[in-house]
């Protein structure tokens, strides 16, 4: 069964003070449907990626309020993974279809982080961790902190190879106008920024936002679309909610076994991809992304991006391009989803100043938790 | 943010028998911008323990000094009073860790 995309928009990222979730979602749906052609009637059922609408909105009913919104009386399902809630969702979604259950259905990865401030973000963000990591008073850049000292003592990499992160993705946000950064950045400025948990800066770390993006997929194959991307692959794997728990703190199984697996089924290695938005929560989860994914080798994911590699413009298997959670902006459960219209834009030529010369096989990567769940998409046109 | 008093007994039987073990240091961080209840001691270290036994734990470090972050730092656990706790919530004491 060939799953395709038939509309994909995402709203702008950012500090939106002036827009409510209701208004955000209706947005992203709107023009998702507008692309695709098909009316609200035609959409079988919705899924929706959010992590923090229960915690944080005290509204723990956000299927219905979303079909409410688009104005159907449909299957709707909420589905959380912590900051992969996006990319499960999709996964649901096209378990619906392969069950035959569904034809056409639109998936919603929404949060509104900014109506409240940063103790109560930073405290519902750890709900994605386990009571030990709460009770010894870590945070989440916390966790990957620690990940962040054992890498650079493991490969001898430096707090400015992992700056260097940053500073491309603040150059791809640059050329993207939906990003919640568009300014470019230089490892100095991420050397002298805050520190928030030794050795990460507040330039290491993704943003707190809002946001939301739409994709419609469907198996319809009697619809006729203009630009055809698919969805070739979706895999999940788990791993323990607890970093201390595991065995590596330098590799996250769930990615490399979902990646694997995802590789495998399309017939594809790791080096025929030529486009990926990665989960750089932080900057050192995309280098060990890199690396899970088998694009660089253990240990030069960052120095690999340090040189260059994963650049726009100049390098090979181009990472980010849409500038990452840390430029475009971290919205927790719409990121997923915003990873899946920026690979079908890049697929289908359309990504603008941004835009992959001839992408033809992309991914997206999207992590909950510390690594806790994985989840790995790959599409293709 | 309050804890349910029956929650907190539940997991308190268990944090008595886990005090005065020693373990190694593998890895730590400064947590310089907590969550709501840890601002009053922030900036502190948080580190991952291995045990005598080979287990492995996260915990905040008290009593330390720059010196003492470093893996392969040696540790002992100890009870101390862990966060803020709202006026009228429940004062909970769990396991930290001490250099030695």
């Amino acid at each position: 069964m060939k799953i395709n995309i038939l509309g994909a928009s995402t709203t702008k990222f950012g500090e939106l003070w002036n827009v409510s979730p209701r208004t955000l979602a209706k947005e992203a749906m709107e023009n998702a449907l507008k692309e695709s052609g098909l009316k609200a009637s035609q959409i079988d059922a919705l899924f929706v990626g959010n992590m923090l609408s229960g915690i944080l909105g005290n509204q723990a009913n956000l299927g219905s309020l979303i079909a409410e919104e688009l104005g159907v009386q449909i299957p709707a399902f909420r589905v959380e993974g912590a900051c992969a809630s996006g990319g499960l969702a999709l996964h649901n979604a096209i378990n619906g279809l392969k069950a035959g259950q569904y034809r056409t259905v639109l998936v919603l990865g929404i949060e509104k982080m900014t109506d409240h401030n940063q103790d109560e973000i930073t405290n519902a963000l750890m709900a994605a961790g386990s009571d030990e990591e709460r009770m010894a008073g870590a945070t989440f850049p916390g966790v990957y902190a620690l990940m962040a000292q054992a890498y650079m003592q493991k490969y001898k990499v430096t707090e400015e190879d992992l700056a260097a992160i940053s500073v491309k993705n603040h150059y791809h946000g640059s050329l993207n106008p939906k990003a919640q950064f568009q300014s470019p950045i230089t490892i100095a400025h991420v050397m002298k920024s805050s520190k928030i948990a030794d050795p990460l800066k507040l330039l290491d770390c993704s943003p707190i936002s809002d946001g939301a993006a739409a994709v419609i997929i469907t198996s319809d194959d009697s619809i006729k679309i203009k630009k055809p991307v698919y969805i070739a692959a979706s895999e999940v794997a788990t791993d323990t909610l607890s970093l201390h728990d595991r065995k590596s703190f330098t590799s996250l199984s769930a990615v490399v076994g979902a990646s694997a697996t995802a590789y495998k089924k399309v017939g594809i290695k790791p080096q025929d991809i030529d486009v990926c938005e990665i989960h750089d929560c932080f900057s050192i989860s995309e280098a060990i992304a890199t690396e899970d994914l088998r694009f660089s080798e253990k240990g030069f994911g960052a120095k690999d991006i340090a040189k260059g590699k994963r650049t726009l413009f100049k390098g090979s298997i181009i990472c980010n391009p849409s500038g990452g959670l840390k430029a475009c902006g971290h919205p927790v459960g719409a990121t997923g989803i915003k990873q899946i219209v920026e690979i079908t834009e890049q697929l289908r030529g359309e990504a603008g100043k941004r835009q992959v010369e001839k992408a033809k096989i992309g991914l997206t990567h999207n992590v909950g938790g510390s690594g806790a769940v994985a989840v790995i998409h790959i599409l293709q046109n | 943010m309050t804890t349910s008093p029956v929650k907190l007994w539940r997991r308190q039987k268990n944090v008595t028998s886990l005090i005065g073990t020693k373990g190694k240091i593998l890895q730590w961080t400064i947590i310089r911008v907590p969550g709501k209840s840890f601002t009053s001691q922030a900036p502190y270290p948080v580190v991952i323990v291995k045990m005598q036994d080979g287990e492995k734990m996260i915990g905040q470090l008290v009593d330390w000094q720059e010196k003492d972050l470093k893996s392969g730092k040696e540790v002992i656990s100890v009870l101390r009073r862990l966060r803020t706790e709202d006026k009228e919530d429940i004062i909970h004491y769990n396991i930290k860790f001490k250099p030695l």
